[in-house]
């Protein structure tokens, strides 16, 4: 009898599948265009990575009401065949709402902060039919990912990855908004050199493509201007027993802390080292930039110094956005909320002035123009990355991180 | 670059090493204490430890909110509600993903045991936290910031008391194992079951016994472990599982007093690796260890299982 029921029964589950597929497919016509939205959102870099990807989807859901706040500001400056220049509004193009006529439909896929993972989500993403991508948030999933949509064509913005390799990979469709480890590196070594005037620095990294490159470039910036490191080491991502690195620390002699990695570690590792009597400053970077970090070291830990972009919070610019994220998501934005709505806005602003989704015609747009910004003008180089980087030092003061009064 | 003969330096990374080793050790003991009886590898042992943290925590948030923060009492009630918690989830590992392969080929409940592992970890990211859970700070600040002075090392409250209780617990199941008649009945268990359940010893009770016990000390060891490392993750149990496992072999899988030995020799070799060449080269050096240890005594510094040694 048990046999009998087999064979109708498996029958019926391949047809009702095949029938599913078969729906997905044809539901993903040409009504829509696509956007893809990556990033953490799971693990210990969740907070950072949703919190950024929720920022684009705010500048999304603006277009497709068409009630986006830049258009009022966002006038596009069209060249015509005979070299006359003609003014034109972005929402004239966009009466509708939307882009090209079309509404905007997101995919907000989880890397996990993984790189193996990213390049599924990325591959998934392609296969979706998507025409711009706004992610990833770790440099070691944005990095193998972006080959994957470079290969079929895709334009990825990066809000998040700061390792200089992504875009010197020579993709022609990579671009980031946010400033590069280079010159966060530089900015964090010079902090530490000329500003706290020390000589001698310890160094630890999370053996992430991130980490380790942030890591690097502090070292190389501190020793060109004859400081000496004199702990450079890495642990595993998922170690939570920092001890024998703080003893050994502690033993070097180092008078201040350069952590190169996330907020998951940096905070425990912060209140260890404070734990142990090591009171030297604790330097790192945008990776530690979250709420989550000052709830673990505390709201009034002295001499905590992190690099990250200008403060946003006092552009003018900003404030309707930030207050339209705390009314749709309960809590403050993140760190990258804002750079994943100055992405979205970016790549619609683009997509929308080359009247179509082809990336080489896009990119072309991207790479010719200055964009308006919550913070302020964007332009982009050759190789896809901002022309203006604003790299400053924050600390925590009352509860928040807020940038040192004498940084511009 | 450091300089290693600095004395105080190498005292506090040996202690670093010390207090490493002890929180393998409390993991490592689960490991070879199924081991010892069942001849199984209990994957899904981190897991279990990595369930009590988190009941632990969640049981001190509850009773916080019934009856106020005091200290003493939430912490005793949560480690005690952890330590049921965890055993239930022994136990029905047990009944549920073990038993009935336990005359199955030797790869059956070894893969099952991987199969529960991940699907635990997943169960509790799904269901629980997907993000690192912090262990609240006010119930170990008392253990974490209060230390004795040895010299010139400071050892904190909480790592005398991970210390302690691995060897309270290391020999509390020595003594089980060796001197009762629940350990007489064990060791029968472990020798062979048949015989064993002839002469009237109630094997499957015998054997539910040592997973209960087991996952009861771990999650023991994952509130102590949670409150030295602050964080506690879906993934916690794997991590230190591995080490653990690696720990067992070491000293020899199934021999109670070997895994302590194992887990001890692995911290500080973890911690003189940090302090000579980089915590980077960690994990190079613990297997170059375990290599060379296994090549020289493929049975472990101090032999297999408990019933070989009787």
């Amino acid at each position: 009898m048990r046999k009998l029921f087999l064979w109708p029964g498996l029958a019926l589950i391949v047809v009702v599948g095949v029938a599913l597929t078969a729906c997905q497919k044809s539901g993903g016509g040409g009504d829509t265009i696509k956007i893809g939205l990556a990033a953490v959102e799971s693990g210990s870099d969740a907070q950072i990575g949703s919190t950024m990807l929720q920022g684009s989807q705010i500048a999304v859901d603006e277009w497709n009401n068409n009630e986006t706040p830049l258009k009022t500001y966002h006038i596009v400056t069209e060249t015509k065949q005979d070299g006359s220049q003609v003014q034109v509004k972005l929402d004239e193009w966009n009466a509708k709402g939307g882009v090209l006529g079309k509404q905007i439909e997101t995919i907000s896929l989880d890397d996990e902060g993984k790189p193996d993972k990213a390049v599924n989500v990325a591959q998934t993403l392609v296969d979706d039919g998507v025409v711009g991508v706004l992610g990833h948030l770790n440099s070691g999933c944005t990095i193998p990912a972006s080959r994957v949509y470079n290969q079929a064509g895709i334009i990825q913005i990066t809000p998040g990855s700061t390792n200089p390799q992504y875009t010197e990979q020579g993709y022609p469709y990579a671009f980031r908004i946010c400033g590069r480890d280079d010159q966060q590196g530089a900015v964090a070594g010079a902090f530490l050199h000329d500003q706290l005037k020390l000589n001698k620095i310890a160094i630890l990294h999370n053996k992430t493509a991130y980490g380790e490159g942030l890591a690097t470039e502090v070292k190389k910036t501190f020793e060109s201007k004859g400081g000496t490191v004199v702990v450079f080491d890495g642990i595993g991502q998922d170690e939570n027993d920092y001890s024998a690195n703080v003893s050994k620390i502690k033993g070097s002699g180092a008078e201040a802390f350069f952590w190169g990695g996330m907020y998951g570690q940096g905070g425990p590792l912060c209140v260890k080292m404070r734990q142990a009597g090591v009171n030297i400053p604790f330097v790192s970077g945008d990776g530690c930039f979250d709420q989550s970090f000052i709830n673990t070291v505390g709201a009034s830990a002295p001499d905590v110094y992190l690099s990250f972009g200008r403060d946003y919070h006092k552009i003018p610019a900003a404030q309707p956005f930030l207050d339209k994220y705390k009314a749709k998501y309960g809590h403050d934005e993140g760190a990258y909320s804002v750079y994943g709505y100055d992405a979205a806005n970016v790549l619609l602003t683009a997509i929308a002035q080359a009247q179509t989704t082809d990336a080489d015609k896009v990119a072309a747009v991207m790479k010719s123009r200055a964009f308006d910004t919550i913070l302020g003008q964007v332009e982009f180089d050759a190789k896809g990355d901002t022309k203006t980087s604003g790299f400053v030092i924050w600390t925590i003061k009352d509860g928040k991180l807020q940038a040192l009064p004498d940084n511009p | 670059m450091t300089d290693p003969s600095s004395s105080s330096t190498l005292a506090e990374i040996i202690l670093d090493g010390i207090s490493r080793g002890a929180v393998y050790a409390l993991v490592a003991l689960g490991y070879t204490m199924v081991y010892g009886v069942l001849g199984m590898i209990n994957f899904a042992h981190g897991e279990i430890f990595m369930i009590g943290m988190f009941a632990c925590v969640y049981a001190i948030g509850l009773f916080s909110m019934a009856w106020g923060d005091h200290v003493l009492i939430n912490l005793v009630l949560g480690v005690l509600l952890a330590m049921v918690f965890s055993a239930a989830y022994g136990y029905a590992n047990e009944r549920i993903a073990y038993r009935r392969l336990r005359k199955a080929h030797v790869l059956a409940p070894l893969t099952s045991a991987i199969g529960i592992s991940t699907f635990l970890q997943y169960f509790i990211f799904l269901t629980v936290s997907k993000e690192k859970v912090q262990f609240p700070r006010y119930y170990s600040d008392f253990l974490t910031t209060h230390h004795l002075t040895l010299g010139s090392v400071e050892i904190t409250y909480l790592r005398l008391a991970i210390l302690g209780l691995t060897f309270l617990i290391m020999g509390g199941l020595f003594y089980l194992i060796h001197y009762t008649r629940l350990g007489i009945a064990l060791r029968a268990t472990a020798q062979d079951q048949l015989m064993a359940s002839l002469v009237g010893v109630p094997v499957d009770k015998i054997i539910a016994f040592t997973f209960i016990l087991g996952s009861a000390l771990a999650a023991v060891a994952g509130v102590m472990v949670a409150m030295y490392t602050n964080v506690l993750v879906f993934d916690a149990g794997y991590r230190v599982g591995l080490k653990a496992f690696t720990a067992a072999i070491l000293g020899g899988i199934g021999n109670v007093p070997g895994a302590v030995l194992g887990a001890m020799i692995l911290g500080l070799t973890e911690a003189l690796t940090t302090l000579q060449f980089g915590s980077e080269w960690n994990d190079v050096s613990t297997f170059a260890v375990l290599m060379l240890v296994l090549l020289l005594r493929p049975r472990g510094l101090l032999g297999e299982r408990v019933a070989d040694k009787v």
